[in-house]
């Protein structure tokens, strides 16, 4: 066994074939399927370097004719299709190996394989020849790679708990960085920015101040979490009197569920205001009746739902407080009813387990707004329908039975007035039946009619 | 490592049954590297693992798995000494046996008076039996590299070597899975001027098999 050379970038041929014929993977006599394998500790050496024997060996044998070979090489590089340039790594027979290189935009690398005698049908055996060896060092697989950085060092144990631990602890910092676009956004307000930006670019500075001036009477009051809270509150005034204007109502839906996500997952602000205007709340709701992935607790998101739609004031004052308090009334003059603001929401973004039983309630109260968005809406629900047939026996029978149906805003709008047809359901099957219970009893006496009027009729003629 | 008898486990069914399974995928890919059937109607399967080709067609599936049914018994009892696929040209002269000797370890046999306990490592069992089967059907998948090519239009047969009484339990079990088994011809079970090529020796607790093929000398009639 060839265990103790060491290679370099060229070895002579015949070294080569010894090291090959007693290496392990080499099926003498008759089978040849050789490649390099994955981890050769007792030969020291890099992939690279089986490549090159490969190639030398494959070779020579072919220059001398001794025996038929057949080798498989390994082609990759860039390829483009269909637009889209991605690195293609491909294992192609010989008699393939031009035509894979041509259809490639740039070759990054070409080397043998594998070498054996039989004409391969299928890539199963070269899989099937170092599935052992590979199965034995799954980890130490990239040990002998060519591919070396001198810098890099695997990291301890502790070291990868503290990278896990700051990714899942982004939320305040990620929430101070959206206050601060979100201030930055409000800034302009000659242009109207899309997505969440727009929400908070659209209403005057004076709205801001004022706000402001309510935060910082609230502030004085409220101790705990000013930090984050200093930043929000000018960023909330706006994007809160945004939400109530039409244009910001345009903007897009997703912008919308993301608040009111967000909303949900705050855990600091939980109260809601007395009297939440229904307006503000159907489009939050709407799109909650949309999303079905929701999280957090039933009572806290309910509450912020409908304590989404309060002014500035009350929205602040919520923010500032990171505790349960109920929020004073919206402005019912807006339209549109936007929870809370983004930097705020998103700190409370953290998904928490509870969220899908939120989902059944508000897509009853969403049905009562009216004026909330100009944007329609396209909703499934189930309705009572009626359908009437004519069954085997020929009677009509009326059933009753609900069959889901879209619908949009506007549309539900004008049946928001009508009563949910929950309650004369359960009569109303049992009506039907009735109905051809009796339907039957007239067919079954139609038909007694014109035959013998009753069974003793037999008897009595005896 | 659990001290076990034969009884206990049954292990003549468990033999039979992982023999049957791997004489199934080893007779799909026979015919599929020997090009006894198109390659068409062959489709990657996994199978200890590893990607080995198994036929879509319905009846020549089924007359593989009826016939490795019926070998099944045999297996168990440690009755069959070889299972021999032959593929053969259109005169139906055989050019090439596959030939599957297997034989069971003396203790494990069930003829023995006084089944003696074992000392099975279970934990390891049958992960070792997997690798060596795997090793197994990668042989036969290069062995295109010793043998020549068929003729066109082969077709095969699996012939079972047995002992002579179990020829009587074949018929019984013949009657009842209405698949009918016969006595060889002579010339399917002997090959003129056969060339001996070994293939792969297994060796476990459970079974030892040889693997070797008989190849005609002159293949093209």
């Amino acid at each position: 066994m060839a265990e103790s050379h060491t290679w370099g970038p060229c070895q002579p041929s015949q070294t080569v074939s010894n090291v090959i014929q007693n290496h392990p993977h080499y099926l003498p006599f008759n089978v040849l399927l050789f490649k390099p394998p994955p981890v050769n500790e007792s030969m020291g050496s890099s992939q690279c370097v089986y490549f090159r024997m490969l190639y030398h060996y494959l070779d020579q044998k072919r220059k001398e004719g001794s025996a038929r070979l057949h080798a498989t090489y390994l082609v990759s590089g860039k390829f483009v299709e269909n637009g889209t340039t991605s690195h293609k790594v491909s294992v192609v027979r010989e008699d393939q190996l031009e035509d894979a290189k041509s259809k490639m935009s740039l070759t990054v690398s070409v080397h043998v394989y594998s070498v054996q005698k039989a004409v391969l049908k299928d890539s199963g055996p070269l899989y099937s020849a170092d599935y052992d060896a590979v199965k034995e060092n799954l980890r130490n697989c990239s040990r002998y790679s060519a591919i070396r950085c001198a810098d890099a060092v695997p990291r301890s144990s502790a070291e990868v708990l503290q990278a896990c631990e700051t990714t899942q602890a982004p939320p305040p910092e990620t929430e101070q960085i959206k206050a601060n676009h979100s201030n930055l956004a409000s800034k302009p307000t000659s242009k109207q920015p899309k997505g969440i930006m727009g929400m908070f670019a659209n209403k005057n500075v004076s709205k801001n101040q004022d706000s402001s001036k309510e935060i910082k009477l609230e502030q004085k009051d409220d101790a705990p979490v000013v930090e984050t809270s200093k930043t929000k509150p000018a960023a909330k005034t706006n994007p809160v009197s945004n939400f109530f204007g039409k244009q910001a109502a345009k903007k897009p839906d997703k912008s919308i569920k993301e608040e009111v996500e967000i909303a949900r997952t705050s855990s600091s602000v939980v109260e809601k205001p007395s009297s939440p205007p229904p307006k503000a709340e159907t489009p939050v709701k709407e799109e909650l009746a949309k999303d079905a992935v929701v999280e957090k607790d039933i009572r806290s998101k309910t509450k912020r739902l409908e304590h989404s739609d309060s002014e500035e004031e009350k929205s602040e004052s919520r923010r500032m407080k990171r505790r349960r308090i109920k929020k004073p009334e919206p402005d019912s003059s807006d339209d549109e009813v936007i929870p809370d603001s983004p930097p705020r929401l998103q700190e409370k973004r953290d998904p928490s387990p509870i969220p899908e039983i939120q989902v059944k309630k508000e897509p009853v109260a969403v049905s009562h707004s009216d004026e909330l968005s100009d944007c329609k809406r396209r909703k499934r629900r189930r309705v009572l329908k009626s359908c009437t047939f004519v069954d085997d026996e020929g009677c009509i029978v009326t059933e009753k039975g609900y069959e889901s149906e879209s619908y949009s805003e506007t549309e539900d709008d004008f049946k928001v007035s009508k009563p949910t047809p929950k309650n004369p359901n359960p009569p109303k099957p049992s009506t039907g039946k009735k109905e051809e219970e009796k339907k039957k009893k007239a067919a079954a006496a139609s038909n007694k009619s014109t035959k013998q009027a009753s069974i003793t009729g037999f008897f009595q003629k005896k | 490592m659990t001290t076990l008898t034969r009884q206990d486990l049954n292990f003549g069914q468990v033999v039979a049954d992982i023999l049957c399974e791997f004489l199934e995928v080893a007779i799909h890919l026979i015919l599929y590297v020997r090009e006894v059937y198109p390659s068409g109607i062959f489709q990657k399967r996994k199978k200890y693992n590893v990607p080995v080709q198994m036929s879509c067609h319905p009846e020549l599936n089924q007359y593989i798995h009826d016939t490795l049914h019926c070998v099944k018994p045999l297996i168990e009892k440690n009755d069959a000494e070889k299972v021999v696929v032959v593929i053969m040209d259109k005169e139906h002269h055989p050019v090439e046996r596959f030939v599957f000797e297997i034989s069971q370890p003396p203790l494990l046999s069930i003829r023995h008076p006084r089944p003696t306990p074992i000392r099975i490592p279970s934990d390891t069992l049958l992960s070792h039996v997997e690798q060596l089967l795997r090793a197994v059907i990668l042989k036969i998948s290069v062995c295109d590299a010793v043998l020549e090519n068929n003729p066109p239009g082969c077709t095969f047969t699996v012939l079972v070597h047995t002992r002579e009484a179990a020829t009587r339990n074949m018929e019984k079990v013949q009657v009842i899975k209405d698949f009918p088994w016969i006595v060889a011809d002579e010339q399917e079970v002997h090959m003129q001027e056969p060339r001996l090529i070994p293939l792969k020796t297994m060796t476990s607790d459970i079974v030892k098999m040889q693997l070797y093929v008989e190849e005609r000398a002159q293949k093209a009639s």
